[in-house]
This record gives C-alpha cells, structure tokens and sequence, in this order.
C-alpha cells in the first residue's frame, strides 16, 4: 500500500541562506522578468523588419509585462532613429474643401506657421501702405475721372447736337429725356407752346427727339462697357501695386524653404491668392465682419477672419525631439485613431475649415511606433476597420464617422491624406489574436509577428536567486523598502504557487509588484524599514481573506451538515472528490460527494449530471472512459449487463472536467464490490481506459479544500488527499498543510493507478476488488442470460419476445 | 484761402438735392455735425423737369437700364415725394439722434431761384453745396452781395461748395 508523500515533497522551499543576500537592496534588480527569450526575439524581429504587414501583435495574459517589455524594446529602438517629419494643413487655393497636407523637416512646423503668421501681418501692413500711395491715389483718380470725363464728354456731345437741333437734354429721377427748347432759349418748351406750333414742326421735334433718344440709349448701353474697362484697369492697377508690396516679402520666405518643393509651390499659390484679394488685404482687421443676410456673422474663436486662409494647422510636430516617437492611445477611438475635423458653431450652424483638422495618434507615432490595447480597438465602434485601411493604405485619411458611415450629406471637409509609415503593436490576450486570426482575413497580412509571452519561467537551482534581482528590481522602481533574504524567499515561493508549479516560477508581474507593495504597507504600519517574512505572509494572507467570503460559508455549510461531506468512517459506493470554484483572480478547492448505484441492466455507466444537462462535456467523456475500464478489465469477452448511475450530490450547478473521473471510478468500483470507502480521504485525478490515474489541474487548492474542512472538524491523522502521481511536481501547499504533514495530522498521497488508490480508500488489496467486481458483474451477466433463456429482458419485465 | 476757411465759422449748411442728382444726405449730415452748424435740406422739385414731363411726347431713357420709358406730370411728382421722403428721413436719422438743428424744406422752381431766395435768408455764412456737389472739394468764398441769380446759376453748374460770408 502506497506511503503518504513526506512534508519535503509538498513545498519546494527557497532557502534564505542560498541567496546571498540580507535585503534585496545588496542586489542589482532586473528590469524585467527572465524568461521571456521567445518574446523578446520576436519583438526583435518585428521592430527591425520594416517590411509592409510586419506589425506585432503582443499576446499573452493581463499583467505579465508585455506593455512595459514592447515598451522599452520600442523606446530602445526609437533612440536609434530620427525623428520624423513634421505635418501641417494649410489652405488649398484650388479646392478649399480639401486641405492640402504640407510635410516639413522634423521640428520646422511651427516655425512655419509662425512665419505665415508674420508673413499676412507684414503683407497687411505693405499692401495697405502701398495703397495708400500717392503714386495709387493719383493713377487710381486718372481713371475714375478718365470714366467720367467720357461719360460725361459723350453726353455732353450728344447734348449739343440736340441743342443744336434746338433740342434740350433733361436730367430725370431715373436718366435722361429731351424736349425743344423754348423759343425764348430759357428752357424746355410749354407744352401750351409747343400746341401752337405747326403740326410739320411738331413732327419734326417728335423725329428728331425719337433719334436722339436711341442714340442715348445705344450711348447709355457703352457706358457700363466702359465701366467695366475701367474697372480693369483698376484692378490690373490693384495688382501690380500688390504684386511690387509681396512679391519681396514671400520671395523672401520662399528663401527660407528653398529646399522644400512643397512648401515653395504653396508659397507661390499664397502669392496669387494674395495678388488676387489684395482688397481683404486693405481692410483692417477690425474692419466690416462678414454678414449673412445682413447680420454680421462671429468669427470663430481665434480667427483672424480672412486671413484664416493663409493660416498653417500644425498638426503634428516634433521640436526638440530626438528620435522617433513611441505612442501609447489608451483611448483608441476612431476619432482618436486617425483624428477628428472638429466644427465651431456660427448662427446655429456647425462650421469647419482646415485650421480644424486634429491629429490621431497614427499622426503622433507616424515615422515611429504605436502600442494599442487590441480589446480596445475592437470594442470602439468602426476603429478596428479605420485601422486597417490606414494600415493597407499606408496613410492616413481623417474623415470623421458621419463621412464614414455616409450619414452626413453636408458640406465638410477631405483633407489630403498623410503618407503613413508606422509600426504597430497591438498587445492583447492570446484568445484575441486566435480569434482574428480565424475571422477577419486582413489580420494575418497585416499583423504577421506574433509575440507570444510565457506566464512562467523555469526554477532551476540558480533561478530564485535570479529571480530575487527580479524582486530587487520592482522594489527600486516601485520605490519599496528593501526585502530581507526570508522575505524574498517567501516571496519566491508565492510565486511558484502562482504558477501552480514547484519548478516554475509565474512571472506575472502585476501580482507580484501588488505583493510587493501589499508587503511594504504592512513593514510601514509595524513601523519596520525592511520586510521580513512575516509582512510578506500577513500581505498574502490579507489577499485570501479579501476574497475568501464564499469559500468561508461554503465550509461553513458543510460544517453545519447543510451539505453532506463525510470526513471519517467509511461507506460503499460514496467518495469524496474535489472540486475548484474560480471566482475573479481567486480559486479555492471544496469536497463533493460522489455516489454511485448499480444493477442488472444493460444501459451502462449512466452519468446523471449530464442527463440532467448540468454535466459538461468533458465531465461526460470522463464518465464514458468508466464504461470503457469496465467492459476492458472485468468483460472482456461477455456483454457487460450493468445499469449504473453516478452522481455529485447536492450539485446545483453545472460540473466540467475530468478530475473526478478517478472518483467516480472508485464509487463505482465500491459499489460493485461492496467494499466500503473511507470517507477521511478525498480524491482527484483522472482516469484512462486502463486504470491509469492522470494529472489533473489546480491541485493545491483541491488538496486545501478539503484540508480546510478536515481541520474545522478537526484533523485525525487519518484524513488525506489522493492525487496523481503525475501531479506531485505541482504541489506547492500552503505552510500550514506542510507542517499538518510533517506532524502526522493529515497525509497526501500520490497514486500512478486505480489499483493504488482502490486500496488506499478500502484498506482491502486491489486485487480482492477486482475479483468481488469480476464476480458482482459476472453474476449480473448470468441473470442476464437467465433471463434471455426464459424469453424475458430482466430489465424489461412483463415484456416478451 | 486756407487759412480764411479756417477762421470761417459756418452757422448753416444748405444741402441741396434735385431729382436725378446724386444724393449723399449721410455726408451732408456728418459735415453739419463736424461743422457745429445748422443743416437745411432743400430738395428742389425743377418746375423744368415738371414742364418736360407735361409735353406729350415726352420720355425717359433710364440710365441704368437704357430703356425708353414714357414720362408724366402725375408720376415725376410721385416720384419726387418719395425721394424727398427718403432724404428727410435719412438725415433724421444721423441728426435727431445727434441733437443737431435741421430742417428740411421742398421748393417747387428753378433750382437758381430756390437756392438764392434760401441764401437770400440770412445765417451767414453759410456753407451751399450744391445737387450732387462735392462736400469735400476746395470751398470757393463770395460775400453776401455778390448773391445774384446768375451767381448761383454758376455756382450750381460748377457743383463745387460755396462759402457765402457776411458783408
């Protein structure tokens, strides 16, 4: 009969004294957590590969260090590269609603639209002087009275030849008339008069003044001709005094960028819009608002009015930068992604322009690299797809959703969109990139470099003291008092129970800094300056007790009988299993009791969980690798006539895995045989078809559930866990359950097969088992045949062929 | 000259306006203003243009449509009343507020006869701009007895403002 496991084989202990330190402030701490060589290659190859669809995609569980990892591979590499160009908007002279996107070197922006500030400052300034010339006034007078001296000087003429035809030319509200003169010369005639005159002298006037009338109807037709003449000399005169005041100031500024063909040809583009607007140019800044129907509109907040055209929107610049940039977005929004046109209210409508336009992050990390959260991205409506297209497009076009989605049919605006060329890092759980990677095609050409980070690392002889540097490093980063050698030890030893596994060590590091920290609080309130073992225990216990509510009163109704647990004598067909309830980050293992009942039959192991559907499906296939054992090892050559029915009482809700198939195997067994199970032991393992017992996961809590419940009743020394073989490497328990073992209170013990653990729980010899089974279940198959013989189904009686 | 307009302080302006003039009844307003002086408006209905209009043959080209438009009596007065309603109220609305004294008159007759019987008045000096004159041209200076009707006549031909100063 198997020996329960010693004390020695249920905990790997670090020892204190083989570290080599007092505190951990002796050490030089690690920056990040070892053992994550695979990731780190990974990340070295996806930052260095530049190729297009080369971007990462960082999978691994929440808190392992991968933000902090691919952060600070990213920075390293950013350090060794320029910093990118700067982008502005500015004005585009041929469509104004789309805004042309200027690129400029790195840190030149803002110098740039400064100067374009200067620039309409100064062109206002000599265009208005300009004009105010004497040299303008006089060659702007010379037309005016040029126009007015023919207009005048044609109906002057005009005038006179009817005067001579003793015709006067009147002056009306509305124009012009004419009527004969008097005959005494002092103005028109009397119409009195003009009655007494001979009619052929009437009808002389009434000709003569009906040709003098088209003739100034075809002479009122030239003058707006002649206007209009006019007016272009003007403005031809507008230009070439403009053209004298700018064209040395944006030549001047054209010098500045003569390098930049972009900035050069907008300059030039600036030129002629100012050549042709010389006029806003006159108004002072204060001058006439633009109006609406009349009424004078506001001008947007900041705005210069008309000059707002020449303004530069730096949207992304990178002064004083000195490599390329490394962006977080913990907000990945669509807007945030690729930017937003924002609207200013004017007399209750929204209004836009280029100077609007603002920068996404896919701006800021442009020549550089970007580090998104994936459930972030994918749970913000349409920024996975904006994405992707600024990703496939390489660049980067700011159209807000409405545009998008085509909901909007106003006017806005299409901005150029901006050359992209950026790396992304998409950090996510691994689930997440499967998923992706199954359904949406695009991911896998765009995110090719998969980072995959362990959860744990190795616990080789020299890894605690290598993790210990490990500790050292989070207690100088978070600023914590240092660890004694005990303290880290412990520390390490929590966080090999973390990764369920005496030869790992969990490098999840957001639990262990919050151990740290949790550790450091409880040195503070005992008003000690270095942690001890005693702080790291009380932080650990603290973190159980936080969450321990409903492991508490599940006891507790065990305890009280509510559920019916046995924990000393011994009874057929009953065993009790274990079980883990995950609730958040909390897990805690709990007794259920497993029956089983047999009879002549035919239907074979009926699990009853699954026909209640509470049963999971790999709780099921468990239960059928029962039927399997079985039929191989008792029947091999007859019909197996069993009807059997196993059950975890008082379970309510559903059952998954296949822990307990070992469990179920022994009740079963119990059954068959008559032979009664010692209820002091609880069991866990699963089974195979040949009587194996296999490992099955979380086996430190399923052994300190039950060990919690035996110590409520209080321990006899009787009470112990049966457990796979295969599990004991597992086995990192709690202090407690240790020292429980080494004082002969409680026992673990580890089996490799159903013969093993048959005797542990019966106290009778395998093989004694296996023979009152080969005989209950030969003696059902005998009744069976009896029954066939006599024309009736013995589990269908009444009923004949 | 210069320095004679200087030392000239006007006590009325008399702002003439005809039909078919160019009007600036604003401008006229603010000189009053800036001159501290009195303002008459005298809008001359030309009993001229009212004889054209009586002839039976007589018609207007419209100078900013050139098209030929019969002429009335009846319609020429309409349309003097509304444009002397409009200047009336134009300078009301620059000089009431401004607490400045004017008034504003309509005289049917030649537009000579008018302006010398209005000058003829007194309140020199007095500033005349004539129908559609210049407010800002040079001003030309004459003293009381030099206002004949002829005078007048060429001071309204030549649209330029007249000075008229005590004897």
């Amino acid at each position: 009969m198997n020996s329960p496991l010693p004390a020695s084989a249920l905990r790997r202990r670090c020892d204190p004294q083989r570290l080599g330190f007092a505190t951990t402030a002796a050490l030089q701490g690690l920056e990040r957590a070892p053992g994550q060589a695979r990731a780190e290659s990974s990340l070295a190859f996806g930052i260095g590969m530049r190729r297009e669809g080369y971007h990462l995609f960082a999978m691994g569980p929440e808190g392992y260090g991968r933000h902090s990892l691919v952060r600070a591979r990213l920075e390293e590499e950013a350090r060794r590269r320029e910093a990118p160009a700067d982008w502005c908007y500015v004005f585009n002279f041929d469509a104004p609603h789309r805004p042309r996107a200027l690129k400029l070197p790195a840190g030149r922006a803002n110098a740039f639209r400064d100067a374009m500030a200067r620039l309409v400052e100064e062109l206002a300034a000599a265009i208005a002087a300009a004009f105010e010339t004497d040299e303008y006034r006089n060659r702007h007078r010379e037309i005016e009275t040029e126009l007015a001296e023919r207009q005048e000087r044609a109906l002057n003429d005009l005038g006179a030849r009817a005067r001579g035809d003793g015709i006067a030319l009147v002056r009306t509200p509305s124009g012009f008339g004419f009527g004969p003169f008097s005959k005494a010369g002092d103005g028109v005639m009397e119409p009195e008069e003009f009655g007494k005159l001979e009619a052929a002298a009437q009808q002389r006037f009434e000709k003569r003044i009906g040709e003098l009338q088209k003739e100034l109807g075809d002479l009122l037709h030239q003058m707006p001709k002649w206007r209009r003449e006019a007016l272009d000399r003007m403005r031809g005169l507008d230009r070439d005094v403009t053209r004298a005041a700018v064209n040395s100031l944006i030549d001047e500024l054209k010098a500045t960028y003569a390098a930049l063909p972009h900035v050069q040809e907008y300059l030039e583009r600036v030129k002629a819009d100012t050549l042709a607007n010389a006029a806003v140019f006159r108004q002072a800044k204060d001058g006439e608002a633009p109006t609406l129907f009349g009424i004078p509109l506001p001008r947007p907040e900041g705005s210069e009015g008309p000059f707002r055209r020449y303004a530069v929107n730096v949207l992304i610049e990178h002064s004083g930068a000195s490599g390329a940039p490394v962006v977080t977005e913990d907000h990945p929004s669509h807007a945030a992604l690729i930017g937003r046109i924002e609207h200013v209210a004017q007399m209750g409508a929204l209004v836009t322009d280029f100077t609007l336009i603002r920068a996404g992050a896919l701006h800021r990390a442009n020549g550089g690299y970007l580090v998104l959260d994936a459930l972030k991205v994918l749970t913000q409506p349409y920024a996975w797809e904006a994405l992707k297209r600024a990703l496939r497009a390489r660049a980067i076009d700011v159209r807000t959703l409405g545009q998008e989605l085509g909901i909007l049919s106003t006017v806005s605006l299409e901005p150029e969109p901006i050359p992209l060329d950026v790396k992304l890092v998409l950090v996510g759980e691994r689930h997440l990139y499967y998923l992706l990677h199954a359904w949406d095609p695009e991911f896998a050409e765009l995110f090719k470099v998969a980072v995959d980070f362990e959860e744990d690392m190795p616990r080789g002889d020299d890894d605690d003291a290598r993790f210990a540097r490990l500790i050292a490093g989070c207690v100088a980063r978070e600023k914590l008092r240092p660890l004694d050698a005990a303290a880290a030890a412990r520390v390490i030893e929590h966080q090999a129970r973390d990764a369920g596994d005496a030869h790992k060590l969990s490098v999840r590091m957001q639990g262990l800094v919050d151990l740290l920290r949790e550790a450091d609080y409880w040195t503070g309130v005992a008003g000690r300056e270095t942690v001890g073992v005693e702080d790291v225990r009380k932080a650990i216990d603290a973190q159980v007790a936080r969450a321990d509510r409903l492991r508490e009163r599940l006891k507790e109704t065990i305890v009280r009988g509510t559920l019916l647990i046995d924990t000393a004598g011994s009874r057929v067909a009953q065993v009790n299993a274990l079980a883990v309830l995950q609730l958040g980050d909390f897990a805690f293992g709990s007794p259920h009791r497993i029956t089983s009942r047999v009879r002549l039959g035919s239907a074979g192991v009926v699990d009853i969980e699954r026909e209640s559907e509470l049963g999971g499906p790999i709780h099921s296939k468990g239960v059928l690798i029962l039927s399997g054992y079985l039929a191989g090892r008792y029947m091999p050559t007859k019909p197996l006539s069993l009807s059997a029915s196993l059950v975890f009482e008082q379970s309510y809700g559903g059952v998954e895995g296949d822990s307990a198939s070992s469990a179920e195997l022994y009740a079963l067994l119990s059954a068959l045989a008559g032979a009664p199970l010692k209820q002091s032991l609880a069991v866990t393992g699963s089974v195979n078809q040949h009587g194996d017992v296999q490992a099955i996961g979380s086996v430190n809590e399923k052994i300190e559930g039950f060990f919690d419940l035996c110590r409520a009743r209080g321990l006899t020394g009787e009470q112990g866990v049966l457990i796979p073989q295969a599990n004991v490497m597992h086995l990192m328990l709690r202090e407690d359950v240790v020292q429980a073992v080494e004082e002969g209170r409680f026992a673990v013990y580890a089996v490799r097969s159903v013969d093993e653990g048959v005797e542990l729980l019966t106290g009778v010899p395998a093989e004694e088992i296996h023979a009152r089974v080969e005989a209950r279940l030969a003696e059902f198959a005998a009744k069976a045949r009896a029954f066939a013989a006599g024309g009736e189904r013995p589990w269908q009686p009444g009923k004949k062929k | 000259m210069a320095a004679r307009q200087e030392e000239v302080r006007i006590r009325r302006v008399v702002a003439c306006f005809a039909p078919g003039s160019v009007a600036r009844p604003e401008a006229v307003a603010r000189l009053a203003q800036e001159l501290d002086a009195e303002l008459l408006g005298l809008f001359i209905e030309d009993v001229e243009l009212l004889r054209f209009a009586s002839l039976p043959f007589a018609r207007e080209v419209g100078l900013a449509s050139a098209t030929l438009r019969a002429m009335d009596v009846a319609g020429l007065e309409r349309q003097m009343r509304a444009q002397a309603r409009l200047l009336e109220d134009a300078l009301a609305a620059i000089l009431n507020p401004a607490a400045t004294d004017w008034s504003f008159r309509v005289e049917r007759s030649t537009p000579a006869s008018a302006v010398e019987a209005v000058l003829a008045e007194g309140h020199a000096p007095a500033l005349l701009i004539p129908p559609g004159g210049n407010i800002r041209a040079e001003r030309r200076l004459v003293k009381r007895p030099e206002l004949t009707l002829a005078a007048v006549k060429e001071w309204l031909a030549a649209g330029k403002p007249v000075v008229i100063l005590p004897e």
